[in-house]
């Protein structure tokens, strides 16, 4: 099975390096996925979620407040201002992990639409319990 | 006597300095590990938009892509005005790591000038300042009290400047020159040309496919890229420097602090032997008093 090498990177440092099936970023232009084999771009994101699907099926979520994303046919370089992981091991690292991700995008984004959308889709994920 | 003492005054001086040397050491070694840390977590990101940044210079003068600011990628052959950012401490007692910086950037204001090229000078930090200034060089501009305590705003400021002049065509090249951290006991010059962006020579992009951006109608993509790029650039010298700057001091203070130690033993054994002397004298001026008496 073909992968992507999926690397997030913040000044404070890197958050996600490994080898992904697919991924979905938060484009400025709208939301699009990323599969193996995609043409080369470069693009701006959004304070979003990006969501990462990983090799044997199972998600992970990162969220952004804004950057820019390189794509190429077996790469994605997500540069990010900020970047929190959303998940843990206990229920209690995972919510507090939730609370940095919705404070993140809340301060960067001014778009309401935006922010909801983000906060929905963490929250959906959170309770499917990935 | 008044030697003996004098000797006494003078291990009691360097036993002092000595006490300082130490402890300025201990201060650097522990600014030396935040610093460290901070340069390390942010420099996969330099690097990486660095990669990023060659990749797209690279496409762009692979398939010409037109209309986008083709200024930043354009390599001038014969650039006629160059800017030289240079970072240095605003302290000193660091050894040669300030010198090391002043004479590269010396160095390139030679060789730029053979070629009749107009070079200006934008100065962080006192010590190249004071520098430039004895030297009677002009510098047009400067930027104290960043060196000891780099943040990304301060970086932000430094280098809009030179980048408003660069995209304005006052300049042709802008060159960011800065003494890095290697390792605990080396530092290591880095002079990194930021704009026009070139790709290695060696670079070879793993994919040949058209690159698109998007949005695609407007340029701010490349612009707020361009923006961040030079930015983290400008930022990471200024962290690296610190860092490289702590390891210098840390080792010209260890070197003191032996030196100091040295000093202090051999001006025992000046004091021993001093001290050794005067017994005799007044053992032999005791005993030829009794000699004579008889």
């Amino acid at each position: 099975m073909d992968t992507l090498k999926l690397e997030i990177v913040t000044p404070e440092g890197q958050i996600f390096s490994n080898d992904v099936k697919d991924v979905t970023l938060p484009g400025s232009e709208g939301e699009f996925g990323v599969y193996p084999g995609h043409a080369s771009l470069v693009s701006l994101l959004q304070a979003g979620v990006i969501d990462i699907e990983l090799g044997d099926g199972k998600h992970e979520i990162v969220a952004i407040n804004w950057g820019h994303a390189k794509v190429d046919e077996n790469s994605v370089t997500v540069l990010a201002d900020g970047a929190v992981s959303v998940g843990g091991n206990s229920e209690g690292e995972i919510a507090r992990s939730l609370e940095n991700a919705q404070k993140l995008i809340e301060s960067m984004s001014d778009s309401d639409v935006a922010i909801a959308t983000a906060t929905a889709k963490i929250e959906s994920i959170a309770k499917s319990g990935r | 006597m008044s030697n003996l003492k004098e000797i006494k005054r003078k291990i009691k001086s360097v036993e002092n300095t000595k006490k300082t040397t130490r402890a300025m050491k201990l201060v650097s070694t522990a600014k030396l590990n935040r610093a460290k840390l901070a340069a390390q977590q942010s420099r996969v990101y330099a690097d990486k938009i660095n990669e990023v940044l060659s990749e797209i210079a690279y496409k762009i003068n692979q398939y010409k892509i037109g209309g986008i600011e083709s200024r930043f990628f354009d390599e001038i052959s014969a650039p006629e005005k160059v800017d030289i950012v240079f970072v240095t401490a605003d302290k000193g007692l660091c050894g040669g790591f300030n010198i090391q910086t002043i004479k590269a950037v010396s160095k390139l204001m030679e060789e730029y000038k053979d070629k009749k090229v107009k070079v200006r000078l934008r100065g962080v930090g006192k010590k190249g300042m004071a520098f430039f200034k004895f030297q009677d060089i002009e510098l047009h501009s400067e930027y104290a009290g960043v060196s000891s305590a780099p943040t990304y705003e301060k970086a932000q400021e430094i280098i809009s400047e030179a980048i408003d002049d660069f995209t304005a065509g006052v300049t042709d090249k802008v060159i960011l020159v800065h003494n890095g951290y290697k390792n605990m006991i080396a530092q290591e010059l880095k002079i990194n040309s930021i704009v026009p962006v070139s790709p290695p020579v060696d670079f070879e992009s793993n994919s040949e496919s058209l690159m698109e951006l998007e949005p695609e109608e407007d340029e701010t993509i490349l612009e707020s890229l361009m923006k961040k790029y030079f930015e983290y650039n400008m930022y990471y010298s200024l962290i690296d420097s610190l860092a490289a700057e702590h390891s210098a001091r840390m080792q010209a203070m260890e070197n003191a602090t032996n030196n100091a130690t040295d000093r202090v033993n051999l001006l025992t054994l000046a004091y021993n032997k001093a001290r050794q002397e005067s017994i005799t004298t007044e053992l032999i001026e005791i005993i030829s008093g009794v000699e004579s008496m008889k």
